[in-house]
């Protein structure tokens, strides 16, 4: 193959869309709604965050994503409202408050895992300096980043293990022997971790992970009109969902059952 | 021009020194193998080459090391990122980047070249290393092989006039080690320095220029290649090396009996298999395996042993086809409880704080005369309070083993039980597998290497492309068939 037609393929994006943005401005709207998701009580305005903002993400490979969180935000809802036909002593009084937590974190979870798919790592690390973070920030971060998907690797082959040595492998044994199970799964994959990290870390330094010069990455990041634009809408659209929760729209009761 | 001078070395947390006076010179363009027992020092050899030693892993330092005429030990590892390149032993553990494309400009990128720059050297270094086909690719998603080739990708764009590969054939199958071949070859044409650690060196066997040998920290010997190669088998094994010439085993093959001391049975019909919306791994898969058995497992990577395994194991379902023992089909669950799986990676499979705890893990009744009996067996018994986390690869692989042993598994797998082990630890751990099979137990081995098959198996099972699997009895015609797949 010719190296016109490679340096094609380097350039090529398998991202488009708002999945292109520069990373600060993903992190910023993501801060954001993680304030006002906590402050929002109406549930007309909670529905309306993630509907905008899952129609964001679905402008940046993240269609599905996108839907499959809508979904899940609406059974949970319902789920919850049904809790008021339960009157345990405690147990609904726990069970609601975790439904509502639930119901809060799920905004965020969405926006944070497709951030986290859709960002190219030498884009974060170049947003991160241009933001003047210290590599001692930056470096442990990448790494982080790096490492969430493998954890699910990591943990199946635990879990694979554990269930052919017979240890914690029913459902009883796990319910019976909660903590044992946690540091069964626990212990090896620390280990694992200390030993993977070495490993990263000595590899990184031999490529001249520690220089510090001013990086490029493999595309032009720039926080220029896209990105302000993008930030700007997002936050006015947060504090006009923070004002209407304040007003009767705020008071309406969507999800009846 | 690389000379190390006197050179010393002692890791700060440890007493005594891993390198003791290490004098060579390795001219520019020199193929360099660095071989020896484990733990003779070889790593630490390379790792004072890449500026590791002192700043990574600090130690008390003696003499020198030149390159060029400047001091290696002043420099910082930043520094000496264009000029000394490393690949790392497994592929899994050096890889910063999700996508192969970004990992190729990771170490670009970090020297703070500019984005023209980047894309010209890896564009080049796809070019040339021809690995075109794995740009743009999620890192999750290649072989190991693929990763190999994507790390050395990777340092080959930072343009070093020096490569260190540590073991890199070490979770490679034979395609992947024949590719990994013409690389170093590539490079070497190129004028480049390269030093390799390795222990199964017979692809380097073309490219060696010289080869030191390491015990104890100190050059024992050093060889041209002529005289390596023909180095007398007694004087190979007493050194502790692999074979340079593995296909040459098939000629001496001996065909090995049947222990007939079991009656077990494992029966596997027209087994199938694939993944929700992917193709099918393989279909109509039957073989038998009696007690006493054992079975080396062979296929290239992506064949479908993992998932094999996994079938057998008790761990996947399959969609088609029956697993039967002694007549008895079995469900995943049974099959669990039947078979024990020795991993690659023997961090996944330690969980308890002290190796006898770790033995007796899981299992009800009262054990400890068989867990003493199995310390003994398998020199264990001075590590039994010893947190299984702190003991060396071979040894924590001998606990999993003789967690297998005490829970009694009449079917035990084990997956690429060889990989980065010298010569001492291969034959320990065949005789292990022959202890095992003697005793009916039925044993499955995944392997690539091709000597401890030889001395190990009784029979192989292949996966071809197709999926589909033949079911041979060792004999030399075999063997001499599988060295012309493998090594021609």
């Amino acid at each position: 193959m010719e190296e016109t037609q490679i340096k094609q393929m380097i350039e090529r994006q398998s991202l488009h869309g708002s999945a292109l943005l520069d990373p600060r401005c993903k992190i910023l709207l993501l801060v954001c709604i993680g304030f006002v998701s906590y402050f929002l009580a109406g549930e007309v305005v909670s529905l309306a965050l993630m509907l905008v903002y899952g129609l964001f993400i679905a402008f940046g490979n993240g269609g599905k994503w996108a839907l499959k969180m809508i979904v899940s935000y609406i059974i949970v809802a319902y789920l919850n409202a049904l809790l008021r036909y339960v009157q345990v002593p405690v147990l609904s009084v726990i069970m609601s408050v975790f439904g509502v937590t639930v119901l809060k974190l799920i905004p965020i979870v969405m926006m944070g895992l497709w951030i986290l798919r859709t960002t190219y790592m030498d884009d974060l690390m170049v947003s991160l300096q241009r933001m003047r973070l210290p590599q001692a920030v930056t470096i442990p971060l990448v790494v982080m980043f790096r490492y969430i998907p493998t954890l699910r690797i990591e943990y199946r082959q635990i879990r694979n293990t554990m269930d052919i040595r017979g240890i914690s492998d029913t459902l009883w044994k796990r319910v019976s022997h909660p903590l044992a199970t946690i540091e069964y799964i626990l212990i090896p994959l620390l280990m694992r971790c200390l030993k993977v990290t070495d490993e990263l870390a000595a590899s990184g330094t031999t490529r001249g992970l520690e220089l510090e010069c001013k990086r490029y990455a493999l595309r032009p990041i720039r926080f220029s009109w896209p990105e302000i634009a993008v930030s700007l809408l997002g936050i006015l659209f947060l504090a006009v969902l923070l004002f209407l929760d304040q007003t009767k729209i705020g008071e309406i009761i969507l999800w009846r059952v | 021009m690389i000379s190390f001078q006197n050179f010393s070395f002692r890791y700060e947390e440890s007493q005594d020194f891993t390198l003791h006076k290490i004098d060579m010179t390795i001219k520019t363009g020199e193929f360099i193998l660095l071989t020896g027992r484990s733990g003779c020092g070889k790593t630490t050899l390379i790792r004072s080459l890449n500026g590791l030693i002192p700043h990574f892993y600090p130690g008390e330092m003696k003499g020198d090391i030149l390159m060029d005429g400047h001091s290696l030990l002043e420099m910082q590892p930043s520094q000496l990122a264009g000029q000394v390149g490393t690949v790392f032993q497994d592929p899994r553990s050096q890889f910063f980047m999700t996508d192969t494309t970004r990992e190729l400009a990771f170490g670009c990128e970090n020297l703070g070249l500019s984005r023209e720059e980047t894309i010209d050297r890896i564009a080049k270094s796809t070019k040339e290393l021809e690995l075109a086909d794995y740009l743009n690719r999620s890192i999750f998603a290649l072989s190991s092989g693929e990763k190999q080739q994507i790390a050395i990708g990777s340092v080959y764009a930072l343009a070093p006039k020096v490569y260190i590969f540590d073991e890199p054939s070490a979770n490679l199958d034979y395609a992947a080690t024949k590719r990994l071949a013409e690389i170093m070859g590539k490079l070497k044409k190129k004028g480049y320095t390269i030093f390799v650690v390795e222990h199964r060196f017979y692809y380097l066997r073309e490219w060696i220029d010289r080869v030191f040998l390491i015990q104890d920290g100190q050059i024992e010997q050093e060889f041209t290649k002529e005289e390596f190669c023909a180095l007398p088998e007694e004087t190979r094994i007493s050194y502790g090396l692999r074979t340079a010439y593995p296909e040459r085993d098939a000629e001496h093959y001996r065909g090995k009996e049947r222990a007939d001391n079991g009656t077990h049975l494992l029966k596997v019909n027209s087994l199938g298999f694939s993944y929700k919306k992917g193709p099918e791994v393989f279909q109509n898969v039957s073989f038998e395996a009696h007690a006493g058995d054992v079975i080396g497992i062979l296929g290239h990577n992506g064949a479908g042993k993992t998932t094999l395994l996994s079938i057998l194991t008790g761990l996947l379902k399959q969609q088609h086809g029956e697993v039967c023992f002694d007549g008895k089909k079995l469900s995943p669950r049974q099959r669990r409880a039947l078979s024990y799986l020795v991993m690659q990676d023997t961090d996944y499979q330690l969980f308890a704080s002290s190796v006898e705890d770790e033995l007796s893990l899981g299992i009800k009744e009262d054990c400890k005369e068989k867990v003493d009996a199995t310390l003994k067996a398998l020199e264990l018994s001075e590590y039994r309070e010893r947190h299984p986390a702190s003991l060396s690869g071979g040894q924590k692989q001998r606990v999993t083993i003789g967690a297998a042993i005490v829970k009694d598994s009449p079917v035990i797998y084990f997956d690429e039980p060889t990989s980065g082990l010298d010569y001492d630890s291969m034959v320990r751990v065949s005789r292990l597998i022959e202890q095992l099979s003697n005793s009916g137990v039925i044993v499955f081995v995944v392997s690539h290497d091709f000597e401890f098959i030889v001395r190990t198996c009784t029979e192989v099972v292949q996966l071809d492309d197709h999926g589909a699997i033949q079911n041979h009895r060792l004999s030399p015609e075999i063997l001499k068939a599988l060295s012309e797949k493998y090594f021609t």
